[in-house]
């Protein structure tokens, strides 16, 4: 629509970023630098992905056109998303400090990476034309619901990496890691089986994002409290 | 590494970055494109007629717009666009449109055969009003399509009223659920077009050599309230199709010295038809009167204009001075069958009634069939005027009725010829149908305003055709007549079609809801990050049974 509306897209975009960086504590490790790394790392993940893609499986746009959705090939897409917890992983490991510091600094840089690189240049376009379309505040939205996603997924790949995590919970995290990259598959398929709209899929994946995240803190909070921080 | 001194490196970028940011966006913003997204709904609209007749303004004056679409029941001003089907709007409504609203968009019927008469009748008494005066919005006219009936639905149902909501919140309710759009035409200002009509004629010599000539004359273009959707089927393409059709028949019979007739047949095909007040039939007239071996019309019998033969099966003779008895346009017309519609030609109307009166205030005998009663019949001039079966059947029955008539007359024929005469006759003058229907079929599926077929060169397009077609049976000339450059006849203008865009757009009080609800959000966001800590103390203790150890 007009600069406004794509500065109110841009607010809604931004501000949690900032507070989440700001209010979590991680900023008084000066870990800027680290955040940077993490978003270099998710952007070298991508390419290796897409790598992979381009390599190993057909062309997805012919299958677009001809509407047909092949589960098994989806899944296998869905897979090379495992590449995503190996760069976490990197990102986890590059980062000095506590559990929360770690999780966090590389979270926010992972997203915010993301952010940049899918969501930037579809808003500079869509936003700011003439054009109004609900979809654009939906994908601002949706950016706040992939914080909240990478910060669990980051939980997740940290306590994996924790030789001292309590046995009972481990076939726990390797479950819920094992499905990370299904995740989206998974909302969309509710989402079509239930037939959401773009909205209710969107509150789906943020209240599937709560609850990873919750169960993931409980895990973290158990951890922290054995080995005392 | 750079990656350690990386820290003092952010702490210039914290620093410095959102004061280079506040200089560097605005600059990037006005050297980005202006509209950096397209529409999501392009159309093809075209434009209502525009012309000069004797300077006297025609039509609509303007073209591009820029305007915020509302529906019949919910504009109000002049910064509206005003988005109806055809069917809908009164002619009370459009005199008010046409005094206020910013632009006009009318949408066709999505099959206008299945529209009932009253409809047809409605619509064809708006074109009439429509032409009536000039108008300074631009008016279009646009096909019906799947996405426009969803554009109109919305627009109905909008709610976006100015002042017409109840409370303040139901107004916002209203901003935040109803969709808007803006209606873009971006055309060029209106111009004029230079304008050249042309008359084809060819001849065919009869027996004397030096005998009376007989014309016979049709006018080949269409008159429209839109030059690019007035296919006129009835007026005129079903005339040009019976000048072609006599033509091809008489050919024959004249292509045999022991078939040919005394009379000699000339065939004429004028454009700038009757709301140009038959201008080419004027200048050709001129032409072949005023010239020093005016030999072409020297000794007229009669000349026979073929208008509007498509609409009924019955004809009437429309003449501006009643037919000597003894005259050969008498002899014609008892053999005929037609009723005779006697009506003066009256030079203080600003239009001829007919195309024969431009032939009698030349001082020949002249006469237009027609299956219209009236030179008054909106058939004349509407977009409603199409090609179908029954029309083209229709023509080919009238046609049919004009030949045997003019074969009766030239040769003479009396009624009690024989049986085997009558057969070989028929034989003989049969109209082919097929060859009707095509060119009926191929006319009616041009655009044949005079804006359109003016325009282009004599050799290309539907008179291109025509020339051709005639050309078969005959010696076709072509003349090419101009407009006065000091005082013009008639002016045409530019453009007849332009291109739509429909932007949904949010009126300007949702983006500032949009940002308090933004607002409302992120303070919420900013208390949950706050009372982070605490939730996190209280949840642990769930799990861990004890207060954690600080």
């Amino acid at each position: 629509m007009t600069l406004y509306h794509f500065g109110n897209c841009l607010a809604l975009v931004y501000a949690p970023y900032h507070m989440a960086y700001k209010y979590s504590g991680i900023s008084e490790y000066a870990t800027f630098s680290k955040c940077v790394y993490a978003g270099g790392l998710y952007i070298f993940t991508q390419l290796c992905k897409m790598l992979l893609l381009a390599t190993f499986f057909p062309d997805s746009d012919s299958s677009h056109i001809t509407g047909e959705y092949n589960v098994v090939l989806e899944l296998l897409k869905a897979t090379v998303d495992l590449a995503d917890l190996v760069g976490l992983y990197f990102a986890l490991n590059s980062v000095p400090g506590k559990g929360h510091a770690k999780i966090f600094t590389a979270a926010i840089g992972w997203a915010s990476a993301e952010v940049v690189v899918t969501r930037s240049v579809l808003l500079w376009v869509g936003a700011r034309g003439s054009e109004f379309d609900w979809r654009y505040v939906r994908a601002c939205a949706e950016s706040n619901v992939a914080l909240l996603e990478h910060a669990a997924t980051a939980a997740l790949v940290w306590l994996w990496t924790r030789s001292d995590l309590p046995r009972k919970h481990s076939p726990m995290v390797v479950t819920l890691l094992a499905l990370t990259p299904y995740r989206a598959l998974m909302e969309e398929a509710v989402g079509a089986v239930l037939h959401l709209s773009a909205w209710a899929l969107l509150a789906v994946r943020a209240i599937h994002a709560f609850a990873v995240g919750l169960t993931a803190l409980a895990m973290y909070a158990v951890l922290a409290q054995q080995i005392g921080i | 590494m750079w990656l350690d001194e990386a820290d003092g490196f952010a702490e210039i970028f914290k620093g410095y970055l959102p004061y280079y940011l506040l200089v560097a966006l605005p600059i990037f913003i006005i050297m980005s494109p202006v509209n950096p997204v397209a529409a999501s709904h392009e159309f093809s609209v075209y434009r209502m007629q525009q012309y000069d007749l004797h300077t006297v303004p025609h039509g609509c004056r303007s073209a591009s717009f820029n305007l915020e679409g509302r529906s019949l029941t919910s504009w109000s001003t002049s910064r509206h666009c005003v988005v109806a089907r055809i069917q809908d709007i009164t002619i009370e409504q459009f005199l008010e449109i046409r005094s206020k609203a910013g632009a006009l968009l009318l949408v066709l019927p999505q099959n206008s055969t299945l529209l009932t008469p009253e409809e047809k009748e409605h619509i064809q008494l708006l074109e009439m009003a429509m032409t009536q005066q000039e108008l300074n919005a631009p008016v279009y006219f646009a096909k019906w399509t799947p996405e426009f009936e969803d554009i109109l639905r919305d627009l109905q149902h909008s709610f976006i009223t100015d002042d017409r909501s109840g409370t303040a919140l139901e107004a916002m309710m209203n901003t935040v659920s109803s969709n808007g759009y803006q209606i873009v035409v971006s055309a060029s200002a209106p111009q004029k077009l230079d304008s050249k009509p042309v008359t084809l004629h060819g001849k065919l010599v009869g027996r004397s050599g030096s005998g009376q000539t007989i014309v016979i004359v049709a006018h080949y273009d269409s008159s429209g309230l839109v030059p690019e959707l007035s296919l006129g089927a009835d007026s005129n393409a079903s005339g040009a199709v019976a000048v072609l059709e006599l033509a091809r028949v008489f050919s024959r019979l004249y292509g045999a010295a022991a078939t040919r007739a005394a009379p000699d047949l000339l065939f004429v095909l004028t454009s700038a038809g009757h709301h140009l007040n038959y201008f080419a039939a004027k200048k050709w007239l001129e032409e072949q009167l005023d010239s020093t071996d005016a030999s072409l019309l020297q000794d007229v019998s009669f000349v026979m204009c073929l208008d509007s033969l498509a609409s009924s099966p019955s004809m009437t003779m429309h003449v501006s001075k009643p037919p000597k008895p003894e005259g050969a346009a008498h002899s014609f017309k008892s053999r005929l069958g037609v009723p005779i519609n006697h009506k003066k030609i009256n030079l203080a109307d600003e239009l001829l009634a007919w195309q024969h009166e431009r032939f009698s205030i030349r001082r020949m005998t002249a006469f237009t069939l027609s299956s219209l009663q009236s030179h008054k019949s909106p058939g004349r001039s509407t977009v409603l005027d199409v090609w179908s079966e029954q029309s083209a059947r229709l023509a080919a029955d009238n046609i049919a009725a004009i030949a045997r008539a003019l074969a009766s007359h030239i040769y003479n024929l009396t009624d009690e010829i024989n049986h085997e005469d009558r057969q070989m006759y028929d034989e003989v003058l049969s109209v082919d149908e097929a060859s009707v229907k095509h060119w009926f079929n191929y006319l009616s599926s041009q655009p044949r305003a005079a804006q359109i077929i003016t325009t282009t060169a004599p050799n290309a397009g539907v008179t291109g055709a025509l020339e051709r077609a005639l050309s078969r049976y005959m010696d076709v000339t072509v003349s090419v007549h101009a407009v006065d450059k000091r005082e013009p006849e008639y002016t045409l203008y530019s453009p007849t079609s332009a291109v739509l865009y429909v932007y949904s757009v949010k009126p300007a009080v949702f983006d500032l809801i949009l940002t308090l609800a933004i607002v409302a959000y992120l303070t919420v966001v900013y208390f949950a990050i706050q009372v982070f800590p605490r939730f996190y103390d209280e949840y642990a203790k769930i799990f861990t049974g004890k207060a954690k150890v600080q």
